[in-house]
């Protein structure tokens, strides 16, 4: 199958004879390289978790960062590869700010959600005397989580600039299982703690090392606090109630 | 990175986008090595003295004299103040005479570009004065000001329209109107005879308080002169008159005591 | 020097301004607020007009009044309308109340080296539903107050309403205190009041007044009725809701 695309899948602006960009669909293909991430959605607030992969007993586990805040009322959690993350959330910083020194009021969640999806495809040839652009997508998706006047939100971006607003999102290696295992536990009236816990427990389930305090990360963005990193007493509690 | 999505994708020189049709955040001004060296309107030198217009039953009505002066010089006695744009608009101008050049074939141009789209739009009186303020103010606010008090009146889908620009972009729109020395002396008589009774009032009415008032103003302007020329523009499109000669008794003058050369 | 000479070089400058004189006012109620401007036009003694608006709908619940420099005014009033365009477009919202101020400062602020010589007063329903009055000077300091005039006569008005709206060197009667917030009525008929008196004694004022009423969502315009001939600018049928009188001044 991949020896068919040989001819169409170099050039990161040219459309095969299907219909299809090659280069943005292998960096969604990236992105099920990466570690599990999930976000839930409550009405109390929205919660993310992600798995680090502690590849060596020498990996100072706390320098993995994957879960970033954008804004006090918005966080973002990411899989794939997490570097590229780094010029979209500093977007995502900039315009959420950029917008409250205008406006004097927080972003709406999928504005700036709409604001990163913007950069996506900016990748390709650049016009004479413009700045240089990015040469190839993003390999990065990521889990939007914040709260607006519409309530807490979650929104999926992935490297073709499209975003989705969901209820609960798995993305990265072990997402199938992840968003099967969502779908059946997840309901309206859930609690800010039972997504804590059901963010655990699909993490538990597709990892490989045991889950601890040291190879999970949970964040959560609610209306009172806003977007917080769960420190790992509180991470440690919440898995005691596991 | 640029932060701002609408600067993204487009060529930092403006040369592509001269309209400057999107939000510009920080796009840089392209540099003219020449810009010391270009000077602007400071004072206008040749000039046209008031325009008047008033609205009436079928339309509006614009008159303004013949004379271009430079100074206190009655230079050019033959100059065209009155400027049909399209086919329902008419422009008068006073001010600065070369930069009112420069104002008809800007419009010339734009009518022409305009026609070319073939598309059976054509600009209208309100077109017209929405672009003409668009250029008044954007050259005021480069310091580089077109230094005219103009006009725009014209006719279209049954309705009149009567406008003002001037060379700080200001705008207003009334029943009667008048630049110059016209908005201190024409305007009394006009806003008594006009304002209220625009839908009553006949072509040969309105024709005749405007001769008066030019009459009046030949008077009393020392920078204007007895041959003028009259716009109509209603139903029936643009009329710019032939030159008019205004009558004028002078005999009243020798009765005068009090200014002038005489000895007693 | 007499001789015709000049003792130092002179340089003449093009002067970008002008003053097109009238003036606007703008008075918060607690669920309603009241922006109100002349519609004469004037340079020198010269009226120009006298019908052009200086008060503009901008949303549902905001109305903005501008005075100042005409050509600066009409510009900048289609410029914040460009901007809250663009908003509803990027935010699928009407802009609030609060960051339309905040929009105009950054706007006005943007020309410090080169200002719009205009002073905005914003009027409309916040989002808790309270009525707010947004001053602001022509590099965008601003502030939310209860009540404010601007432009040719405010130096005549504002002390009215200090009077009246703040009471300002008002005793309360024995036992009693002063409102926070005046009925639409009272404030409607203050409004009147202060531009019949400031066309008396202000040649810049006059010729025709345009009062827009902006009332909270679910409150009752009470008070309107007993005013003739207000219309109501309302889009939607449950939303806040908008009305303008429209009354004559003197044209002298």
């Amino acid at each position: 199958m991949f020896l068919t695309r040989s001819e169409y899948d170099r050039g990161v602006n040219t459309f095969s004879p299907e219909g299809r960009l090659f280069q943005v669909e292998y960096a969604i293909e990236a992105i099920k390289l990466g570690s599990t991430t999930v976000g839930v959605r409550t009405p109390e607030g929205v919660v993310l978790g992600v798995e680090k992969r502690v590849q060596s007993p020498l990996l100072e586990s706390s320098s993995i960062e994957k879960i970033m805040e954008i804004d006090h009322h918005l966080g973002c959690a990411m899989s794939g590869l997490t570097a590229d993350a780094r010029t979209m959330i500093d977007h995502a910083r900039v315009t959420a700010q950029n917008h409250s020194f205008t406006y004097d009021e927080r972003i709406k969640v999928e504005s700036v959600t709409q604001a990163v999806c913007d950069l996506a495809l900016r990748f390709g040839e650049s016009v004479h005397d413009e700045d240089a652009m990015m040469s190839r997508p993003f390999g990065v998706a990521l889990l939007i989580a914040g709260i607006d006047e519409l309530g807490p939100q979650l929104f999926h971006t992935d490297p073709s600039g499209t975003f989705v607003r969901y209820d609960a999102k798995a993305i990265g290696s072990g997402s199938e299982a992840a968003q099967s295992e969502l779908q059946d536990k997840w309901h309206k009236q859930m609690t800010l703690q039972e997504a804590q816990i059901l963010v655990l427990k699909v993490l538990k389930q597709v990892m490989e090392e045991k889950l601890d305090h040291h190879n999970v990360q949970l964040a959560q963005v609610t209306p009172t606090v806003g977007f917080e990193i769960l420190d790992e007493v509180r991470l440690k509690e919440i898995i005691d109630l596991m | 990175m640029d932060h701002f999505p609408t600067n993204w994708g487009r060529p930092r020189n403006d040369a592509f986008d001269p309209y400057g049709t999107y939000p510009i955040h920080q796009r840089p001004a392209v540099k003219d090595n020449f810009a010391e060296g270009v000077q602007h309107t400071q004072q206008p030198i040749v000039t046209g003295t008031s325009v008047l217009a008033i609205q009436y039953k079928d339309g509006i009505m614009m008159a303004a004299d013949n004379l271009a002066s430079y100074g206190s010089l009655a230079r050019f006695k033959d100059v065209r103040r009155l400027h049909a744009v399209g086919t329902s608009t008419v422009i008068g101008a006073s001010g600065d005479m070369s930069d009112f050049q420069a104002i008809q074939s800007i419009l010339d141009d734009l009518v022409i570009d305009e026609f070319t789209h073939g598309d059976g739009h054509d600009l209208g009186p309100a077109e017209v004065h929405e672009y003409l303020s668009r250029v008044m103010y954007a050259r005021r606010s480069k310091m580089n000001p077109l230094w005219n008090s103009l006009l725009v009146g014209g006719f279209r889908d049954g309705k009149r329209f009567l406008s003002y620009v001037d060379l700080l972009g200001t705008t207003y729109s009334a029943p009667s109107i008048a630049t110059g020395y016209g908005a201190y002396i024409a305007i009394p008589l006009l806003r008594a005879a006009v304002d209220g009774k625009q839908d009553q009032l006949t072509e040969e009415a309105a024709k005749s308080i405007l001769h008066e008032c030019m009459r009046v103003l030949f008077y009393r302007d020392a920078r204007s002169l007895d041959k003028y020329q009259l716009a109509i523009v209603s139903e029936a499109g643009v009329q710019i008159s032939d030159q008019i000669q205004l009558d004028t008794t002078w005999n009243f003058a020798e009765g005068i005591r009090g200014y002038g050369a005489q000895t007693q | 020097m007499p001789d015709g000479s000049f003792a130092h070089p002179q340089q003449r400058q093009f002067n970008p301004y002008s003053d097109n004189g009238g003036t606007i006012l703008a008075i918060a109620g607690a669920d309603f607020t009241v922006i109100a401007g002349d519609t004469r036009q004037s340079e020198g003694y010269s009226i120009q007009t006298r019908y052009a608006p200086k008060v503009f709908r901008l949303t549902d619940r905001a109305v903005l009044a501008v005075n100042g420099f005409a050509a600066d005014g009409n510009m900048f009033v289609k410029k914040v309308k460009q901007r809250l365009e663009w908003y509803r477009h990027a935010h699928a919202k009407d802009m609030p109340l609060r960051a339309i101020a905040r929009l105009i400062q950054t706007m006005l602020y943007a020309q410090r080296f080169f200002p719009y010589y205009v002073y905005n007063i914003l009027g409309g329903i916040e989002e808790d539903g309270t009525g707010a009055v947004y001053s602001f000077d022509p590099v965008g300091s601003y502030e939310r107050e209860a009540c404010r005039a601007a432009g040719a006569a405010q130096s005549l008005v504002q002390p009215f309403l200090d009077n009246q709206i703040y009471f300002k060197n008002q005793k309360a009667a024995p036992g009693t205190t002063h409102p926070a917030h005046l009925p639409l009525s009272d404030v409607l008929s203050i409004v009147i009041d202060s531009f019949t008196s400031a066309t008396e004694r202000h040649i810049e004022v006059g010729d025709g007044l345009e009062i827009y009423v902006v009332v909270a969502q679910g409150r009752s315009p009470q008070g309107l009725d007993a005013f003739r001939g207000a219309q109501e600018l309302s889009t939607q049928p449950n939303g806040d809701r908008m009305f303008i009188i429209r009354r004559e001044l003197k044209k002298d």
